[in-house]
């Protein structure tokens, strides 16, 4: 019974910190109808960063998360307008854009071998708290609260955002319906952009704990967390970012109890699940069925 | 018929010119080369990116010192002949390795043709090159599954065959009575025939491991397993993994607060310094792994430099940089290769073959006694079990098992720290 308990706490920690990994990804898709293949490739830059600070500057890496949000503003200007008025044009954005953030996901990771090497980094749990914290007579690292916090924190701002605020209910405009978006008023492009932008930081801000949660961080580990944030977005849903906290939740319990009594399988539970979830409920556990006119 | 003067001096002429022809064909197969090409893959990115590297500078630095010295003397020639590496990146893709090492063999028409690190990315180079009747330099991909049955084409030159590796870390735990071992594998070829040769050395004395599991090899977050591990009440934690692995493994262990009499990982042995800048040398205190060359020594070898020798002309020609055991596992391969060559009779890939089972049992390199069997399999190059011990804040090797290679007494159970 204690390691079951165990497994879920693990499990709903674990799920809070990956729904912060993939809430980027599908508020990039809600708003811009763009997969950012290259959305793992942010997530590594971000831990690489938060590796940087303490390694190189002796700064502690928790400092990585705001430069995480202005890296996101110096990166995501530019690449926004450099691309996506292009391949809005374009007869399939979609597809496009599939292909394009590859190329640019293949691009940064050839930057970052080169730039950082092909070995591992990781960086000592003491740098986010030398303890552990106990709920529920459970007790997990520092490291591991520190980053569901950031992420709770990080996902109800963006809640906030989209609810309360009024460019967030352009945003919601924006995600329902491009077209009709514009033509009401709403400047899509400045939306858009600020979605890439949160996007982005928000994948960087998750990188900065990745190497306290998965060890390391390395150039080649982007691939890996794009497919996983692609599994959790579509397990939540499509398109709602807030249904990303669904999907990570089931991600992170699926990991950990299958860790715990079948840990051979493991790696399967986010694509398992995403298959049984496509076939049983295609909009996802959030998604809402479409009207058909 | 009357033979005229004419039909005799036309066939004069032409056996003189068929002569002449056969000469010539003879010759020209006889030419050699103007450099021995060696094939090869590397990594420069992905999850083998790092022991690949290493094992591929070893390789370089040999092919340096050998060009310096004229080359590398080819029996079959009778002359000294600079060597070329051709080689690739595979990204730590099988699927790419698959397709570089076909090029390298139909397309490159490389000389000598050898593989990328590990068994993952050698594995799908054994089929090709029995396929192609090349022979196959496997460095150090060790898995089982490829000396199952006698073969020609592959030859594990660097590492010892995973299926006898392990046996004296079996050995070490029977020997210290350890009855309660959990043991946590990768599921790939290297990790699981490690795994399943140590189960078996347990079980045949009686020793049934309380955890025997497998996790993918892109596992990266240990926490909730090791308390799962920890519910069994293991004395003996034995981790084996690839080096991001026993990274994360060893940083959850540090994270979790739970302490095991014994905890075993490979990489520190192989690749120390790099363990030590990712996890500190606190996390490594009293833990276990395989002591591999050059932290293992040998003074007294047949065949190229040994450890003293090595260690100098790698810090030379490195800025100062100490060598690893990868390093030194490309550097022995191309030993081995040369000494191949130099024992060849003939520029053939059979010939190559023989050459490796004389030289076998009969050579000692900077990595041991070079011994492989009809299986291609390395039965030689000994590694035995140490630990990590601190001394002045630093962990230092101490071989501990078997006994007559101990340079001092194993810490169990280990202190907590």
């Amino acid at each position: 019974m204690a390691l079951l308990e165990y497994a879920l706490m693990g499990g709903v920690l674990y799920g809070i910190f990956f729904s912060l990994v993939a809430i980027g990804l599908n508020l990039v898709f809600g708003v811009m109808r763009m997969i950012n293949l290259a959305h793992g490739q942010f997530v590594m830059l971000g831990g690489f960063g938060a590796c940087v600070l303490y390694q190189d500057l002796g700064l502690n890496p928790i400092l990585g998360i705001p430069l995480a949000i202005a890296g996101a503003v110096v990166v995501g200007y530019p690449l926004y307008y450099a691309v996506v008025p292009r391949l809005q044009r374009s007869r399939d954005p979609e597809m496009l854009s599939f292909i394009l953030f590859f190329g640019l996901a293949q691009v940064i990771e050839a930057v970052a071998v080169f730039v950082f090497g092909a070995d591992q980094r990781s960086l000592p749990p003491e740098t986010l708290g030398a303890g552990s914290v106990g709920l529920l007579w459970q007790q997990f690292p520092d490291s591991w609260w520190l980053a569901a916090s950031v992420s709770v924190v990080s996902i109800l701002g963006l809640y906030f955002y989209l609810t309360r605020t009024k460019l967030g209910f352009a945003t919601r405009a924006v995600m329902t319906n491009r077209e009709e978006a514009l033509v009401t008023g709403i400047d899509v492009d400045r939306i858009s952009v600020i979605a890439l932008i949160m996007g982005l930081a928000l994948a960087g801000m998750a990188g900065v704990f990745v190497p306290f949660l998965l060890g390391s961080v390395d150039p080649s580990i982007g691939t890996g967390l794009t497919t996983s944030s692609f599994a959790i977005i579509i397990i939540g849903s499509l398109g709602r970012p807030l249904g990303t906290v669904a999907g990570g939740l089931v991600f992170g319990l699926g990991s950990m109890l299958m860790q715990t009594y079948f840990s051979s399988w493991s790696n399967l539970v986010p694509y398992g699940l995403l298959v049984i979830i496509v076939l049983v409920r295609p909009t996802g556990l959030f998604g809402r069925p479409l009207r058909q006119a | 018929m009357t033979i005229t003067t004419r039909s005799l001096v036309v066939g004069a002429v032409a056996s003189a010119a068929a002569l002449l022809l056969a000469t010539a064909g003879v010759a020209m197969a006889a030419e050699p080369p103007s450099q021995i090409t060696i094939g090869t893959l590397y990594a420069r990115s992905g999850p083998f990116a790092v022991s690949s590297q290493n094992q591929f500078h070893g390789l370089q630095s040999w092919a340096d010192a050998a060009n310096k010295d004229g080359g590398v003397m080819v029996k079959a020639f009778g002359r000294k002949i600079p060597v070329k590496i051709v080689s690739y990146d595979d990204q730590s893709s099988t699927a790419t390795a698959r397709t570089l090492y076909n090029q390298l063999i139909t397309q490159d028409k490389v000389d000598v043709l050898m593989a990328d690190f590990g068994s993952v990315l050698t594995s799908v180079a054994v089929p090709l090159a029995a396929e192609h009747h090349m022979l196959l330099i496997d460095p150090t991909g060790s898995s089982t599954t490829f000396f199952t049955k006698k073969t020609d084409y592959l030859a594990d030159v660097s590492i010892r065959a995973s299926s006898i590796w392990p046996i004296p870390l079996g050995e070490f735990l029977l020997h210290k009575n350890i009855k309660r071992v959990a043991i946590l594998y990768d599921a790939n070829d290297f990790d699981a025939s490690q795994a399943n040769t140590l189960k078996s050395v347990l079980v045949k004395r009686g020793v049934t491991p309380t955890y025997f599991n497998s996790v993918p090899t892109t596992e990266s977050n240990y926490f909730v397993l090791l308390h799962t591990i920890a519910a069994q009440h293991p004395d003996a934690v034995i981790e084996l993994g690839y080096l991001d692995n026993d990274i994360a493994f060893l940083r959850a262990l540090s994270n979790s607060g739970l302490h095991f009499n014994m905890t075993f990982t490979i990489f520190p042995g192989q690749l120390r310094e790099l363990l030590t800048k990712n996890v500190g040398e606190k996390v490594l205190n009293y833990t276990y792994t395989y002591p591999t060359p050059p932290e293992v020594k040998y003074t007294d070898v047949t065949y190229g430099p040994n450890t003293a020798q090595f260690i100098k002309d790698w810090k030379d020609s490195h800025s100062g940089e100490t060598p690893n055991f990868l390093n030194a596992a490309g550097y022995n391969a191309g030993l081995i290769i040369q000494d191949m060559l130099g024992t060849a009779s003939k520029f053939t890939q059979e010939s190559f073959h023989h050459a490796l089972m004389d030289i076998s049992g009969k050579t000692t390199t900077v990595l041991g006694k070079f011994e492989i069997n009809a299986n291609g399999a390395q039965v030689g190059e000994f590694l035995p079990v140490a630990q990590l011990v601190p001394e002045n804040n630093k962990n230092k090797i101490i071989v501990v098992y078997p006994e007559t290679r101990a340079t001092g007494k194993a810490l169990y159970p280990a202190p907590t720290s």
